[in-house]
């Protein structure tokens, strides 16, 4: 009797499985530094207001 | 010699050098994993016989056993390192342990899947309230466990000392895992494989499971450090380091 279904399956949940565990974390350290840059420029971009052009009463 | 080695391990729990250190090394661990993976998988499906009583249906254990005593595995060293957590109060440490968490269970579900696909053909059903089976089940819940204890309270160290509390309570089931095939009446197998002395299963087909217990032991590096890395960067977000780095890599 071939137990090919049965072996394929088995298979195909360890890559999918181990697919996961390799994507995931790569998602979430791109993620981190891309904000962490948006707040770098942000910070940059503050700093560089001039002092003279804010609001006063 | 000893000296250096204390001094790496001091800059280790730095964060801007584990970040580098773990962005450096992850790769190179799943790349080591990669030849291993394709040597073990072709030996273990085109190269070593099928069994004369379970066909071909017995390859699903390169993938099984490895993933299993990976399982368990994970969940000592998760243990291990939230013990050098609690005592020591050593960040890196609560980090590694929790990014061991999420690894575990995908191991864990891994033999699980793959132990019930095996046993459809061999048993005759998907899943039996075995002792094996249930115990490993149980490992899996606790592995949740310890994820959704660190997500659910807000303050990372205070969440990260509670799950580890749980991660070294939840070690009283690696034994009975373990064991449970000697202890109770079991449907799942005994012991055959032994690192020390004869195992039960012939020599032309050992090789490809040690290939593969190998090569899930670089996986499982490349995966710790690279969650390690996501989780310490998430708990530095807004560090003057981090800003640094960030706009050097822009």
């Amino acid at each position: 009797m071939s137990y090919f279904t049965y072996v394929a399956m088995a298979y195909a949940v360890f890559v999918i499985v181990l697919a996961w565990d390799f994507i995931v974390p790569r998602l979430q350290v791109r993620k981190l530094l891309r904000d962490a840059r948006n707040r770098a420029v942000r910070a940059k971009r503050a700093a560089a207001v001039p002092v003279e052009e804010e609001l006063s009463r | 010699m000893f000296k250096a080695l204390v001094g790496w391990f001091h800059k280790l729990g730095s964060p801007p050098y584990f970040d580098t250190f773990a962005a450096r090394w992850s790769p190179w661990f799943y790349l080591a994993s990669l030849p291993l993976f394709a040597f073990g998988l072709w030996q273990a499906l085109a190269v070593v016989p099928a069994d004369y009583q379970q066909g071909d249906s017995f390859r699903i254990l390169y993938i099984h056993v490895p993933a299993a005593w990976m399982s368990l595995f994970v969940f000592g060293l998760m243990a291990l390192y939230g013990a050098i957590a609690l005592v020591w109060r050593i960040k890196v440490c609560e980090i590694l342990a929790m990014a061991c968490a999420p690894i575990g269970a995908a191991f864990t579900v891994i033999t699980l899947l793959t132990g019930s696909i095996w046993g459809k053909p061999m048993w005759g059903t998907w899943w039996d309230w075995d002792p094996r089976l249930t115990t490993e089940l149980i490992l899996l819940f606790l592995y949740l466990g310890v994820i959704g204890l660190y997500g659910a309270i807000d303050d990372r160290r205070a969440a990260a000392r509670a799950a580890c509390l749980l991660a070294i309570v939840g070690v009283v089931l690696l034994p009975v895992i373990r064991y449970s095939v000697v202890w109770w009446n079991s449907l799942h197998q005994g012991q055959t494989i032994r690192i020390f002395g004869e195992s039960s299963m012939d020599g032309s087909m050992v090789l490809p499971l040690w290939l593969m217990v190998v090569a899930t032991k670089f996986w499982f590096a490349g995966s710790l450090l690279s969650r390690a890395r996501a989780d310490n960067l998430r708990r530095e977000a807004g560090k003057a380091w981090l800003r640094e780095r960030a706009e050097k890599s822009a």
